[in-house]
Parts: structure tokens; sequence; C-alpha cells
């Protein structure tokens, strides 16, 4: 019970307290806002010297694709990045804040982050929100004890692999690692086997599209290829699109004459130039 | 708390409560694609993607959506691929009793309304289809019938429909119907014009409509036949 | 012709030992009993003609109807049985009806027939939809109209045949009046010249005097549609028909004429 002495401690994270009304007006038939959906194509793989991420680059809402060149490779520290699939706010808003806290955690213990920290940190997160979080992730990094790939669900469910996908796509990026990835790859065959599975991705998903970016973690060095590579280039138009002046209708017209209320004449002395320093 | 209330459902089934739970069955599917038509003064012109899919998947990168009903009919679908199967099936079906019938072939103008009184048939258990019909009138003008899926149907010379219908619509206003536009020279429809706009207006719905793509099939209907034309789009 | 009569004429559904349907016979015997009807094609258009006897003259003439509108584009003329006239121009009006609601467009005078042919030889078909009649219908039709092929005259007897004519006659005064009606006509003539042939055979072998209310006469062109002549029009007409004294026609057809004649007459 509160009173002025023990005042009710307000509940931390999210408030669900307009969840009910929500749900109440969307069965009157009001319907909400969609959000940004990033149906997706992520993958990760462990190489001879580090990680591969790649992602596409689509990011729709419905069947309308509302950024043709999203960035879903997100940055969360010096030697991790991280894919996300999932709503597009979600999984970005959850890397930056993550990303900001691995750095102070950077500072306080003043050694390489290791990936198993990030990967611990986003899963209590996304738990802790019971799936309304909807990011699926996959971290990909090196430190320390070497490469890791992590895959995070959206629930808060974890698994620690060689090689990972998710999003929409993921059923199709895998078919390619299943029956092409080994370990130890160099990193030319890792790119191209990254970049044949969001292909796969961009091809027979619907939601994923566009481009290919990739990005590559070795021990103390990073390649950020963003794009990678357009997997599919734009028609050429035929015809000309380009409006004759005069074709827009003016609807009213107003001229406002500038009055000249007072001249004024100041005459300023040419000055030598500053050559003094 | 709310909370509780909204998820015990699915998370909790111990406190899930009695209530009468409505279970539905949905017959239908949506299997994307787009159409658009135009007319001009001898010709008609007609145009669908060939992407057949549901969902995030693709069933076919390749599917006519045109059906050649005559010589001088055309009808483009979109919408619930089992229905259109139906449907024109069932389409050809009367035309080809109305020729043993009456000895001709239906006109556009008739199939037109064959097609109206069709769809109004089944007005509560509708096809769950876009239809767009191209075709020569009684005097080999151009003429472009759209339906909605229960059967109101509208004559007009321009039209875009399915999936990025919303899309496409607005273009062909501007650019075929020369609206909000001033001083500008309303010229008559060409063929080549046509070809080049319908071309384009399908390249810009391959960039944003994730339904519409891979290919498109042109079919050109004037008084000689029918031509044929493909034309290919992104495959992402 | 009924020399052998038999049980054979008692059902619909059996023939003759020679092959023959007796009923569907009658059926057409039952039409020589009727008004006499006339229709000619022109390429101009198409004109019925059809005498409106009156038992009575107690009787209102203006509401004997015996040529009817199908649609805009088709009119029909019987000779028989009017009640049973009516069930088949309701099925033709209905089945025209249907075509414009389905198609958006005229239905053909020919599809038009055929479809009342369907009905018309239904008869005995009870097990059917069991509401089909359980003899044949005893009138013979004359269906004129105008569609895309032009002016046409169709004719139809109870068995559901139907035979496209230049010029038919169709009723009593039928044998004399098609006999003239073949000495008269001639490819190229208009639609005048044959309103006036049709009025002055029918004049021939019509009983009474023919004035302007003991017939009805309609005309069609592909510009005025379905339109049936006014008093002032057959007045017109009429008076410009030439006076003739000639009865052999006349007595020709009263020769066959048996008197159960007025009972069908009452009934129209």
């Amino acid at each position: 019970m509160s009173s002025v002495l023990a005042p009710e401690i307000p509940t931390p994270g999210f408030s669900f307290d307009l969840c009910e009304r929500n749900a109440m007006l969307e069965r009157k038939g009001f319907s909400a806002p969609k959000a940004q959906k990033t149906g997706t194509t992520i993958v990760g793989i462990i190489y001879k010297d580090g990680v591969i991420l790649g992602a596409d680059t689509r990011a729709t809402e419905g069947n309308i694709v509302a950024d043709k060149k999203s960035e879903k490779i997100h940055y969360l520290a010096k030697n991790m990045y991280c894919c996300g699939a999932g709503t597009a706010a979600d999984t970005c808003m959850t890397n930056s804040m993550i990303s900001s806290q691995l750095e102070l955690h950077r500072l306080n213990t003043n050694r390489i982050v290791p990936v198993v920290t990030a990967c611990t940190m986003l899963k209590q997160l996304l738990f802790r929100h019971q799936g309304h979080i909807s990011a699926a992730l996959i971290v990909g990094g090196v430190d320390n004890l070497g490469p890791h790939i992590y895959v995070i669900y959206p629930h808060g469910s974890t698994d620690h692999l060689p090689y990972a996908t998710m999003g929409s796509g993921s059923l199709a990026a895998m078919s390619v690692f299943e029956s092409r990835w080994k370990p130890d790859m160099s990193e030319e065959e890792g790119k191209a086997l990254v970049s044949d599975a969001i292909r796969a991705g961009i091809f027979n998903d619907l939601g994923s599209g566009n481009s290919v970016d990739l990005c590559i973690i070795r021990k103390g060095s990073l390649d950020y290829l963003c794009p990678y590579e357009l997997s599919c280039v734009k028609g050429e138009k035929q015809g000309s699109y380009r409006y004759k002046k005069g074709t827009t209708a003016v609807l009213t017209k107003t001229v406002r004459p500038i009055i000249v209320e007072e001249e004024c004449v100041r005459r300023v002395e040419t000055e030598c130039m500053d050559t003094s320093s | 708390m709310s909370l509780i209330q909204d998820y015990i459902p699915r998370n909790l089934p111990d406190y899930a409560t009695q209530a009468p739970k409505q279970f539905q069955f949905n017959p239908y599917a949506d299997n994307g694609g787009s159409v658009v038509a135009l007319a001009g003064d001898d010709f008609s012109l007609i145009a669908a993607d060939t992407r057949l899919s549901t969902g995030y998947s693709i069933y076919s990168r390749k599917q006519e959506k045109l059906f050649k009903l005559s010589d001088t009919t055309v009808l483009g679908c979109s919408g619930c691929w089992c229905d259109i199967l139906t449907l024109t099936r069932v389409i050809s079906a009367r035309m080809q009793i109305y020729q043993h019938e009456h000895h001709k072939t239906m006109t556009t103008s008739a199939t037109a309304q064959m097609l109206s009184t069709m769809l109004y048939y089944k007005r509560f258990f509708p096809y769950y289809v876009s239809n767009i019909l191209a075709g020569l009138d009684n005097d080999g003008k151009g003429c472009i019938y759209r339906y909605d899926p229960v059967g109101h149907c509208e004559k007009n010379t321009y039209v875009a429909g399915g999936s990025a219908g919303a899309l496409l619509q607005p273009l062909l206003d501007n650019q075929v119907g020369y609206l909000n536009q001033e001083n500008v020279e309303k010229i008559p429809l060409t063929k080549d014009k046509a070809l080049s706009v319908v071309k384009d207006v399908f390249i810009s719905a391959a960039e944003r409509d994730i339904y519409t793509g891979d290919g498109i099939t042109i079919k050109i209907i004037t008084k000689d036949g029918i031509t044929e034309e493909k034309f290919d789009l992104r495959r992402d | 012709m009924f020399l052998t009569r038999s049980e054979y004429d008692r059902g619909v559904n059996t023939f003759s030992p020679e092959g023959r349907l007796f009923q569907v016979e009658y059926a057409m015997e039952a039409i020589k009993l009727g008004w006499t009807a006339i229709g000619i094609c022109t390429s101009e258009g198409v004109v019925l003609a059809v005498e409106k006897r009156t038992t009575s003259f107690l009787m209102e003439p203006t509401m004997v109807e015996k040529i009817v509108e199908v649609d805009k584009h088709i009119g029909c003329v019987s000779s028989g049985l009017m009640a049973d006239s009516r069930t088949m121009i309701d099925r033709a009006r209905v089945e025209c009806q249907n075509h414009w609601f389905t198609y958006n467009e005229k239905m053909s005078v020919e599809s038009t027939i055929q479809a009342v042919s369907n009905l018309a030889i239904q008869f005995g078909d009870s097990d059917n939809d069991g509401s089909a009649m359980s003899r044949p219908f005893g009138v013979a039709l004359l269906f004129a109209g105008i569609d895309e092929k032009g002016p046409q005259l169709f004719h139809m007897d109870p068995s559901g045949t139907f035979v496209q004519f230049d010029a038919k006659a169709i009723g009593s005064g039928s044998e004399g009046a098609q006999q003239s009606l073949q000495e008269v006509y001639h490819k190229s003539m208009t639609l005048k010249e044959a309103t006036k042939a049709a009025l002055k055979i029918l004049k021939q072998v019509m009983e009474e005097k023919l004035n302007d209310t003991n017939i009805e006469v309609m005309s069609m062109t592909p510009e005025t549609k379905f339109h049936i002549f006014t008093k002032e029009e057959l007045q017109e007409v009429i008076g410009n028909l030439p006076e003739s004294r000639d009865v052999s026609l006349k007595s020709r057809s009263n020769i066959s004429r048996p008197s159960i004649r007025t009972s069908v007459s009452v009934k129209s």
C-alpha cells in the first residue's frame, strides 16, 4: 500500500497498462498502425580466422517494401557485431542499448569484452520482456577465446553454433549452409558461402531482397562491407517522366510587392587580408 | 493484471477461462499478382506479372495470369489462385455453351456482363479474384472492364489491379489519364506508348510490392488478333 | 389421316406402330381452328397481321390482344389456344430478359424461338421436374424480330419445330393465305407493300368484313422496333386496299371448319 512514508515504487521496464485497452480497440475493429518488420535473411558463420555475418537490406511493411537499404548488421563493440531480424525498432534499440552497456563494461573491466557477455545481456533483456521485444538476433564476434556465433530468439533462448541463420529467409539460407559449410574455410570461401546464403534468401523469400551486406570480424581487424553485392538491379525505364514547366496547377496567386521604406547606403572600406599568423 | 489476462491462453493454460472461443476456417488464399490494362482507339493491351506466391514464399516465377477467352477478349486475374482456376474454366465453358446456343462468339461486352453476373451469383461466398477484362468492343475500339470480387463492373480505358493496384493506379491516372497536369497535350494512347508505360509501371511495382516480380506477359489485342510479349522483372 | 383410330392417341409418350404421335398431330389440327395470322419479312422490316374475332358484339374488342411484344426487338403472334400461347410467350419474355441480364445484349430471334421450342417439346416430360405440360401446346407461333442478322420471321408448330420464313400464314385461313402469299411475295418488297399485301390477304380469308377493330397489325423496323398500328394507321392502310369481291378463298377455308370452332374462340 502506498503512503506518504512509503510511496509505491513504480515497476521497472515496459508498461503494459494499455495492452488491454488496445486489445479491446482491435476487437472492435480499430486497426493499430503496423510496425516495420524486417522480414529478413540474416546469417553468420565461423571460418578459419574469425566470423562472417551477412544480411539482406529489405525492410517490409505488410506487402510493401518500406526500405531498400536497411542496415541490419548492427555495431555492438569493436570485436562484435549483431544481425537483427524482427521489428526494425526493436532490433535497432536493443542493439544500441546493449552496445552502450558493453562499452561501459569494457571501460570497467579494461579488457576485450567476451562475446558470451553480449549474448547473456541480450538474452536477459529479451527474456525479461517475454517475447514482446520481437528481435531475433545473430551475434558474431571474436574474443580471447576465439570466434563465436550466438543466435538469440525473441523469447530469450540462445544457441552457440558454428553457422546460423535467422529471419523469414532462414530456411533458404540454411539449405546453403547445410550443403556447403565446413570447418576452417578460407575467407574467400566464407564470403562466397555467406553471400550465397543471403542470395538464397533474397531470391526465395519475399521478405528479403535488394542487396547483400557482409561483416567480417577477425582477431583485431574488421571489414564492414555495405553493400557487399547488389543481387538485383532495377529495370531500365523506357519512357521519360519529366514534366514540362507549367504542368503543376497554380491554385492561387498572391503578389506581395516589397515596399522600400528606407534606403540606406553604408560604405565599407576595403580591408587588407590578415596575413599575420 | 492486464498482461496476464491477455496472454494466459497462450502461455499458461491453467489460467485459461472457459469462455467460448471462436474458431474460423479461412477458405481463401492470397496468391498475389498484379494486372494492368490499357485501351486505345484500335487496340487494347493487358499485362500481368508472372509471380505466384503465398506469404513470403514463391510458388512459381512463370505463372500466366492472362486468359484468352476469344479472339477479341482477354481476362487478367489475380488473387486466390484456386478461385481463378475455377472461375476461368467456368467462363470458358459458359462461352462455349453460348457459342453453341446462339451460333456466334461472345462479344467483349457480353463477356463483361456475364462475368459480372457470375461473380454476383456467388455474392455470399465470393470468388476471391480481382478481374480485369480487356478487349475490343463491337466497333473495334479498345475497352477495359474492371471488377470487384462480388461483381461490380466498371468500364474504363486504363486500369491497374491486384496486389500493386493501389500503387499503380495513380501513376496511370497521371501518365495515361493526364490527371493533375495543366497545359498538357492529351495525346490519344498509341500502342508504343502503352507498351512503354506498362513496362515502366511494372518495373516500379516490382521495386516496392513484394508480390509483384519475376516477369510480365503482355497481350496486345487488335482486330488482326492477339500478340504476346514478355518482359523480365527483378526476381528478389 | 385419322383412318386408323386406335388407342395410340391417348398418350403423348407412345408412338403408333406407323411411327406417329397422334396427340401432336391433333394439336396441329387445333391451330386450324384458330384465327388467321400472317407475317411477312422484308429487307426493311417485318410485319405481322392478325384477325381479331369477337364472339359477341358485347365483347370489348380492344381487350383482345393477339400480337404481343416479347422484347423491344421481337414480336409474336399466335394461333390456336390462346392460353397456351400465353405460357410460351411468358417463356420467351423471360428468356429475352435473362439473356439481356446475363450478357447485356439483345437476344437473337432464333435463340428466342429455340428457347420456346425447348418448352414446347417438354410435354409428357413430367418426371423431369414435375412442372411440364401433360399435352402438347395447341398453338402455332409467328415470331417477328430484328437482330444483328436483320429482320427475320420464324414459324413454330406444336411439335416445337421451327422454320424461318419470308412470309407465313397460320390459323384457319392459312392454306388459302399461304397460297396468296406465295403469289404476292418478292424479295424487294417494301414494308409498306408487305403491310398492304398482308391486309389484302387477311381481308380475303376473313369471314367478317375487315375493319379497324377486328384486325391487329404490328410492324417493326430497326428504328421503330415493336410498333402496333393505331386505329388511324389501320384506317389509312384499309382505305388504300382495293375493294375486292373475291370470296373463293373464304369459302375454301370454311369447308373444313367444324362446329367446335366457337368453343375455341371463346377461350381467346
